[in-house]
C-alpha cells in the first residue's frame, strides 16, 4: 500500500499535533538557556537608530566613519545595524532580540530604559575600561544615571536639557515682547492664553503617554518640590507638589490653551508644532535647534524662534530635565570585553582625535551640549554656542538641571497614569496621584533591583 | 482465476473481477484536497499553531525578556483577577466590539446592496469602497491623525461652522474610542461589503421575482427572502468582525499608531495591553498568560456561535 494513501484525517492532525510539539519544545529549551555568546566574538553588531541609514546624513557618516575608524585600527570589528527610530523607540526589535539570547553586542540606552536592561543583567560594567581622568572629564551629573555603586554602565553622547521654545512671529501678532516671557506658571498659562487663536493653540506639552512624556513633566515636579519615589525620607509621588505639577497641564488643557493631540510625531516635533504655526509655544529639548534649522535650510523658510527655561511655580526652585543617549555593552554578548573598549574609546577618548570627535557629534552634526567638560570648552571654543538659542541652552537652562531619571517600568507606567488621568482625563490630582502612589509603594516593597534617581 | 499471497495461501477471488483500486475515485479526491489545503495548513501551523502552544508553554513561566524563565505554574493566570488596568481594557475591547461589530456590518451590508445590480460606474464605485482595505494600515492611521488633528486637521476645520472647531477626536477620552471604532468601519467596510456581496450574489433571482409578483415589497423582500438566504455569509461576516475586533490588527494597529492607548487609557485594548506588558513591562510570562486566555475566550465563542447557529445555516437539520 502506498504511504500517500495511509494519510487520513486523523493520522495527519496526530502527526501535526506531533510536529508542532516538538517544533514547540525545541526554542522553549533553548531559550531557557538565554545568553547571546552564540555571536561572532571578532564582530560585534552595533544597533542604533544614525547610521548607516538608507538616506545618508551627517550623523549617520559620523557614525560610519566612527566604525571604519576603529575597524581600521582593531582585529575585533563593529558592524553598525541602522533601524529607525521609531522602531528602535518601540522596542519591540531590541526587546525580542535581548528575549531570543541575541541581543546586540553593543546599542543604545536612554536613561528612562536604564533600570529594566540593568535588572535584566545585560549591561558591562565599563569602569575597567576607563581611566579616572576620562570619568572626571564628564560633566556633572552626565554620569549619575549610568552608575551604580560607583560602576559605570554606560557612556553618554550628549546632553539634552528641554525648555520652552517660543515663536517670535506668534510673540508679535499677540502684541508680546521678549519682556512678557513667562517666569512662572501662572504668566506661562497666562501667556499662553493671549497666544492662543482659532487656529493655533498658546502652548504644547506632550500628550502621547510614554516615556518621552514623562521625561518632559518630571521637571514641573521636581520645581514644586515632589518626586515619584521617596527621596530623602519625603514623601514619595502622593505630595502637594505633584498635585500641583499634574494641575498645571490639566489646567493647559481645561483653559483650551493647550492641544489635546499635537501634530506629527507630537512633543518631540518642533517642525510640526511650532514651526508649523499649530503651537505659539512647546516644551521640548534642545535638538529642536538641529530641527528647526534643518526645517528652515529645507523649506527656504526664515522662521524665528526664542528659548527660554521653564518657568517656576511660586515659591519653586528652577530644574529642567536633561536627557541624552549612551552608548552600552551587552554582557551576555559574544565579546563584551572588546565592546566595552570599544565605547571607551568611542566616548571616553581624551586625545584630541576623541575630544574632537565628541564636539563634531554635539555641535556640528546634531545641536546638543556634550556630555564631557573637554569637548564642551573645545566647543566652546569652535564658537558653537554663538548661536542665541544655544546660548540660552548653556548660560541659562542647564545650570540646576537634573539627569533624567531611571526609574523601572512600574513606576514609570504609574506615573503616565497619573499624568493621562488628569491632564486628559480630568481625573482630581490628589486622587490620581494617590492611586499612583499606592501602585509605586506596593511595588517598591518588593523592588530588589539598582536604586532609583 | 487465483493469486498467491506472500504467505502462500491461495485467495480466490470471482472469475472476472477487476482488482480493487489502491487509487479510487474518493483517495484520490482525498489527496488532491488535502494537498490544496497543505500550503495553508503548513502556514496556520507555523504561524499560528507554533506561537500558540508556546505561548502556552511560555505562560507558565516568569520570563523577564533577558534569557531568564522561572516556572510559576498558574500564578500568570491568578494574577489577572486583580489586575484593575486589564479589566479596564477588557472594557475598552468590549465597547469596542460592542459598536464596530454591528455598526460595521450594517454599514458593510448597506453598501453591498447598493452596489449589487448593475448601473453605469458601479465597478468603480465598488474599487472606491475597497479602496481602504487596500492601504496599510499604519498608512490609514497616519492620515486620518492628519485629517483629525486638533484645530488645523480637515474635520475639525470643516465642523468649525458648525461650533465643532474645536473638538478633539483623538485627544477627548470621550471622543477617541468612537474614533477609532469609524476609522476601523471606513477601513474594513470595503472587505465586509465584497463579502456580503458574494452571497447576495448566490441568491437566485427568481425568488425575489416571485415575492414581487406576490406583492412583496422591497422590505419585506429582504426581511423574507435575502436576509434568511445570506444568513450564512452574514454569519461568516459577523464572526470575522468579533475576531478581529479583539485581536485584529484594527485592534492594535491603530491604536499604536493614533492614541498609544491614550488619552487617559480610553483605548487601550486588550492586545494593546498585552504588548505593553510583553515589550514595556518585559513580562513576557503574564502576556503569554493573557494571549493564551484571549485566543481560548476566542476558540470558545465561536464555537458556541457555531453550534447555535449551525454554522450559520440557523435552520439546517
Amino acid at each position: 500500500m502506498s504511504a500517500f494513501a495511509r494519510v487520513t484525517r486523523r493520522s495527519l492532525l496526530r502527526g501535526g499535533a506531533v510536529m508542532l510539539g516538538s517544533a514547540a519544545a525545541a526554542p522553549l529549551l533553548s531559550a531557557c538557556g538565554g545568553g547571546g555568546q552564540g555571536g561572532n566574538p571578532k564582530e560585534l553588531t552595533f544597533w542604533n537608530f544614525y547610521g548607516p541609514n538608507p538616506q545618508p546624513d551627517a550623523q549617520s557618516k559620523w557614525f560610519t566613519d566612527l566604525a571604519a575608524q576603529w575597524n581600521a585600527n582593531n582585529e575585533v570589528k563593529v558592524k553598525l545595524h541602522y533601524m529607525p527610530v521609531t522602531e528602535y523607540l518601540a522596542g519591540r526589535a531590541l526587546q525580542t532580540a535581548f528575549s531570543a539570547g541575541e541581543g546586540p553586542d553593543i546599542f543604545l540606552l536612554s536613561p528612562g530604559d536604564f533600570l529594566r536592561y540593568h535588572n535584566g543583567g545585560v549591561l558591562t560594567d565599563l569602569t575597567p575600561y576607563l581611566g579616572p581622568d576620562q570619568i572626571a572629564d564628564f560633566a556633572d551629573g552626565a554620569l549619575d544615571t549610568r552608575k551604580v555603586d560607583g560602576k559605570v554602565y554606560g557612556l553618554p553622547m550628549e546632553r539634552e536639557p528641554l525648555a520652552v521654545f517660543y515663536s517670535v512671529d506668534a510673540f508679535e501678532q499677540a502684541k508680546l515682547s521678549e519682556g512678557d516671557l513667562p517666569k512662572t506658571w501662572d504668566q506661562l498659562l497666562d501667556v499662553a492664553g493671549k497666544l492662543t487663536s482659532k487656529d493655533r493653540f498658546g502652548l504644547l506639552f506632550e500628550t502621547i503617554p510614554g516615556y518621552y512624556q514623562n521625561f518632559t513633566w518630571y521637571p514641573f515636579m521636581w520645581m514644586a518640590g515632589g518626586s515619584a519615589v521617596p527621596e530623602n525620607g519625603g514623601p514619595g509621588f502622593d505630595s502637594p507638589a505633584v498635585h500641583s505639577a499634574l494641575k498645571l497641564w490639566q489646567d493647559g488643557i481645561t483653559a483650551k490653551v493647550c492641544p489635546r493631540k499635537p501634530q506629527g510625531d507630537g512633543g518631540t516635533d518642533t517642525p510640526a508644532n511650532l514651526g508649523a504655526g499649530f503651537a505659539a509655544m512647546q516644551q521640548t529639548g534642545i535638538w529642536g535647534v538641529s530641527q528647526l534649522a534643518q526645517n528652515n535650510a529645507q523649506n527656504n523658510k526664515d522662521f524665528r524662534y526664542g528659548v527660554f527655561p521653564l518657568p517656576v511655580p511660586e515659591g519653586g526652585t528652577y530644574t529642567t530635565s536633561v536627557g541624552g543617549w549612551a552608548f552600552v555593552a551587552n554582557a551576555k554578548g559574544a565579546n563584551p570585553e572588546a565592546a566595552a573598549k570599544f565605547i571607551a574609546w568611542a566616548l571616553g577618548a581624551n586625545d584630541a582625535e576623541g575630544v574632537e570627535r565628541g564636539r563634531r557629534w554635539n555641535t556640528v552634526v546634531k545641536a546638543n551640549l556634550p556630555a564631557r567638560t573637554s569637548v564642551q570648552e573645545a566647543a566652546k571654543s569652535a564658537g558653537a554656542f554663538d548661536d542665541p538659542a544655544l546660548k540660552v541652552f548653556l548660560d541659562k537652562v542647564v545650570p540646576g538641571s537634573r539627569g533624567e531619571p531611571r526609574y523601572t517600568p512600574e513606576v514609570y507606567k504609574a506615573v503616565s497614569d497619573a499624568i493621562q488621568a488628569t491632564q486628559l482625563g480630568g481625573a482630581d490630582p490628589a486622587k490620581a496621584a494617590a492611586d499612583a502612589a499606592a501602585k509605586i509603594d506596593t511595588f517598591l516593597k518588593g523592588y530588589k533591583g539598582a536604586a532609583m534617581l | 482465476m487465483a493469486t498467491v499471497a506472500d504467505s502462500g495461501t491461495a485467495v480466490r477471488r470471482p472469475s472476472g473481477a477487476a482488482p480493487p483500486p489502491v487509487w479510487n475515485r474518493r483517495r484520490r479526491e482525498a489527496l488532491a484536497g488535502y494537498a490544496f489545503v497543505a500550503p495553508d495548513l503548513l502556514g496556520l501551523m507555523m504561524f499560528v499553531g507554533l506561537p500558540m502552544v508556546l505561548a502556552i508553554g511560555v505562560s507558565l513561566f516568569n520570563a523577564d525578556g533577558f534569557g531568564g524563565y522561572t516556572y510559576v505554574g498558574l500564578d500568570n493566570f491568578r494574577q489577572m483577577a486583580g489586575d484593575t488596568q486589564l479589566w479596564q481594557s477588557v472594557r475598552v475591547t468590549v465597547t469596542y466590539t460592542a459598536a464596530f461589530v454591528p455598526i460595521g456590518f450594517v454599514v458593510s451590508l448597506g453598501l453591498a446592496l447598493l452596489v449589487r445590480d448593475h448601473f453605469p460606474g458601479v465597478g468603480l464605485v465598488r474599487t472606491l469602497f475597497f479602496v481602504p482595505h487596500v492601504i496599510s494600515l499604519v498608512v490609514v492611521g497616519i492620515a486620518w491623525q492628519f485629517l483629525l488633528v486638533d484645530k488645523q486637521g480637515a474635520v475639525p476645520t470643516l465642523l468649525r461652522p458648525v461650533g465643532l472647531g474645536d473638538t478633539s477626536f483623538l485627544g477627548d477620552p470621550s471622543l477617541a474610542l468612537g474614533s477609532l471604532v469609524a476609522i476601523s468601519i471606513w477601513f474594513l467596510m470595503g472587505y465586509n461589503m465584497l463579502i456580503l456581496l458574494g452571497g447576495l450574489k448566490d441568491i437566485p433571482k427568481e425568488y425575489e421575482e416571485a415575492a414581487a409578483i406576490d406583492g412583496a415589497g422591497a422590505w419585506q423582500n429582504f426581511r423574507h427572502v435575502i436576509w434568511p438566504l445570506l444568513r450564512p455569509t452574514s454569519f461568516f461576516v459577523l464572526v470575522n468582525s468579533v475576531v478581529g475586533s479583539v485581536t485584529g490588527l484594527q485592534a492594535f494597529d491603530l491604536v499604536y499608531v493614533l492614541t498609544q492607548g491614550g488619552p487617559a487609557g480610553s483605548t487601550s485594548s486588550v492586545v494593546f495591553y498585552i504588548y505593553q506588558q510583553a515589550f514595556t513591562f518585559n513580562d513576557h510570562g503574564y502576556a503569554a498568560a493573557l494571549t493564551t486566555v484571549v485566543v481560548g475566550f476566542l476558540v470558545a465563542a465561536t464555537a458556541t456561535m457555531f453550534g447555535l447557529t449551525k454554522g450559520g445555516r440557523f435552520d439546517a437539520g
